[in-house]
């Protein structure tokens, strides 16, 4: 994914995570709203039922007639708000409390219907209960009256305290009168008993009619109370929701601001320590991104970048290594030619000394020969030998220089690397034969002809044939190998399983009077002379060679000689 | 039979003088040159059988006498002394192959031979 993309998802989970907590407290807050009214027409409930108890209680206290009508007004009034707010109330406290609550509220309204019934009633009894007494305190006398009156007296506190020690004085004041009762009295001893019967019904009506009635005050206030509640928790809800909201974005934002950030720092270090290695000259490793796209594609383009930049280094270090070999050669030339020179200059100014030594030696045993014996004779023949021997060694070093400096022209002719071969083993079998050496033929049948001086390319084949034979211990063995290395060249290996060389002999094996061969066998002059032969006809020749192993050298001989050595 | 009449002609006293001296004593006739200026007169005078020419002489090219010998006298046969034969080569430009020659130092038996196969083809 890109950055940017990664940015905008980012961004966009950050939004729902503070968009859904916001829709849902918003929804909330709402319903909140909504519950508001129920609350109120709670409220309402509850202010116009403590309105009806405070009638009833005046009613209770005050015995008035017009707060009980009032209370029957507002029992109405309550009956339709809480049928409007059926629903909510249905809700809050269920349809079996709902429907007890209609019971109640019923059963409150019959109760004061009841209330008021008695109480008419009572008034009722009262008033005719007071008539009767007039009318019969002027029908008696005497006695009858005397007690009548106390019979009236208890009758009004009957009326006053309406209890039942009153109602049991008029009951025993009753017995007291004269029978037989007359049927006034009887009636209105009957009334008495009847108002009193109301007066305790009235009592236990007061006692239900409060029973119910903080019955419905119980359930106005416990809707109440839990409607409040609940518009309690659906705060507390928003309030925790959009709390959990603003820790939950900062959280997410935190950690995807976080992991974005990270993953673009460790992207741009893997792309930095990548870019330190190629500068350090380390192309072995493939950079590798993950996480962004953008990073993807630096990558590919850093890697084709350090593809590129290893392909011109490896160039340049090879274009470098080949310029340092051929300097390397053409310096090794330069000194083995300028020595070459100076060898040869040397070597022609001591060849006419040497060449006098040579006759005065000679003279001096002619002349020996011709004298009588004398003592010392022999001796001196000896001594003689022994200087014409030396010439002899300087001889062929001499000359074995001065043909190094010959220039001659080259003769080019077509020949073929095998027979010339060949031929040179001709000359060394004795050699061969004297080291009972075994010597092995690899000549490749296909092998070109080459155009090159046949007689040079021999000389050389045979100085190095020599050299092998020189090298290799009774029974070693030697092998002489052709074959085509390219279009233009073909290869000659001389092997041997001698004694072989050091590296640090190696690199003086051809200059001149550089020798391992024991004091009287070698010159120190084949290697020479074969280096300067093989580059005038523009071969070249290569030494590999391994102390205990053997040592073999390969000469590069081109099917034609190259233009600028033609002329050499 | 009586022995060659041999000429060296070389620069170098020292060593012309000693070599003459042994062939002599070896019973040649022998003729030394070391002034290689005079060499083509007393070359007409003497008309050796072999003469001995040293190619690198002062004021004379030797290939210019090697050249005239034959015009002087026809019967003279020339052998080459010489440090290296492809030296001379060199620096003369010539193919020599086709003249005898021989080598300082010199191996005294391996001249007799030489002297000795070429003035007897003349008689």
């Amino acid at each position: 994914m890109k950055i940017r993309q990664q940015l905008l998802a980012a961004f966009g989970l950050l939004m729902l995570l503070a968009l859904v907590p916001s829709i849902l407290s918003y929804r909330e807050l709402s319903s909140v709203r909504k519950r508001l009214k129920p609350v109120e027409l709670a409220t309402d409930i509850t202010k116009v039922f403590l309105e009806v108890r405070k009638n009833e209680k005046t009613f209770l206290l005050l015995k008035d007639p017009n707060s009980l009508q009032l209370l029957q007004k507002q029992m109405g009034m309550l009956k339709v708000n809480i049928e409007d707010l059926e629903t909510d109330i249905l809700r809050e406290i269920g349809s079996r409390n709902y429907s007890a609550l209609h019971e109640a509220i019923a059963a409150y309204g019959k109760g004061v219907k009841d209330l008021a019934d008695n109480f008419r009633s009572q008034q009722l009894e009262i008033n005719s209960l007071t008539e009767l007494g007039r009318e019969i305190e002027n029908d008696l006398s005497g006695d009858a009256l005397n007690t009548f009156l106390i019979l009236r007296r208890y009758e009004k506190n009957l009326l006053i305290y309406r209890d039942s020690s009153s109602m049991d004085k008029f009951r025993q004041t009753m017995t007291l009168m004269p029978a037989p009762l007359t049927a006034m009295l009887k009636k209105y001893s009957d009334g008495a008993n009847r108002l009193y019967a109301y007066f305790q019904g009235e009592e236990s009506l007061e006692a239900e009619l409060l029973k119910t009635g903080s019955e419905i005050q119980n359930y106005t206030d416990s809707i109440l109370q839990s409607e409040r509640e609940d518009i309690d928790a659906l705060i507390r809800y928003s309030m925790n929701l959009l709390l959990l909201s603003l820790v939950a974005v900062i959280v997410m934002g935190a950690f995807l601001s976080g992991r974005l950030a990270s993953g673009i720092h460790a992207s741009i270090k893997k792309i930095r320590l990548f870019a330190e290695r190629v500068a350090s000259g380390d192309f072995s490793e493939t950079l590798e991104v993950s996480g962004a796209r953008e990073f993807g594609s630096l990558a590919e383009a850093l890697n084709s970048m350090s593809l590129k930049l290893k392909e011109t280094v490896s160039s340049l270090e090879l274009a470098i290594t080949n310029l340092h070999e051929k300097q390397g050669q053409l310096v090794e030339a330069e000194k083995l030619a300028s020595l070459g020179r100076l060898a040869a200059g040397v070597a022609h100014e001591i060849n006419n000394p040497l060449a006098i030594i040579n006759e005065k030696a000679g003279l001096m045993q002619d002349l020996l020969v011709l004298t009588p014996d004398f003592e010392q004779k022999k001796n001196f023949h000896a001594q003689i030998e022994g200087i014409t021997g030396s010439v002899n060694r300087c001889r062929t070093i001499t000359h074995r220089l001065l043909g190094f400096a010959r220039r001659i022209e080259i003769t080019i002719e077509p020949m073929n690397l095998n027979d010339a071969i060949r031929e040179t083993i001709t000359f060394l079998k004795s050699d061969i034969f004297t080291k009972s050496a075994r010597l092995e033929l690899n000549l490749a049948d296909d092998l070109p002809e080459v155009r090159s001086d046949k007689l040079q390319l021999e000389q050389v084949l045979l100085n190095l044939i020599k050299n092998a034979v020189d090298a290799i211990s009774e029974g070693g063995q030697i092998t002489v190998t052709t074959s085509r290395k390219d279009e233009n060249t073909v290869q000659v290996f001389i092997s041997d399983n001698g004694s072989g060389i050091s590296k640090d002999q190696a690199k003086h094996v051809f200059e001149p009077f550089f020798t391992t061969k024991e004091r009287d066998r070698g010159t120190g002059l084949g290697l020479f002379v074969s280096h300067a032969i093989l580059r005038k006809l523009g071969c070249s020749i290569r030494l590999q060679s391994e102390p205990g192993r053997g040592t073999t050298f390969s000469i590069d001989v081109p099917l034609r000689p190259a233009p600028a050595e033609k002329k050499a | 039979m009586s022995k060659a009449k041999v000429m060296i002609v070389d620069d170098e006293a020292d060593f012309a003088e000693t070599l003459a001296v042994r062939l002599r004593m070896r019973g040649y006739d022998m003729h030394v040159v070391t002034s290689p200026a005079d060499t083509l007169l007393i070359l007409e005078e003497i008309r050796p059988d072999v003469l001995l020419l040293d190619l690198r002489l002062p004021g004379i090219s030797g290939v210019e006498i090697l050249m005239t010998v034959p015009q002087i006298c026809q019967d003279t046969n020339v052998i080459l002394l010489t440090g290296h034969l492809d030296l001379e080569r060199q620096i003369e430009g010539l193919r020599l192959d086709s003249f005898h020659y021989i080598m300082k130092p010199i191996d005294i038996k391996e001249l007799i031979e030489k002297i000795d196969t070429l003035s007897r083809g003349h008689e």
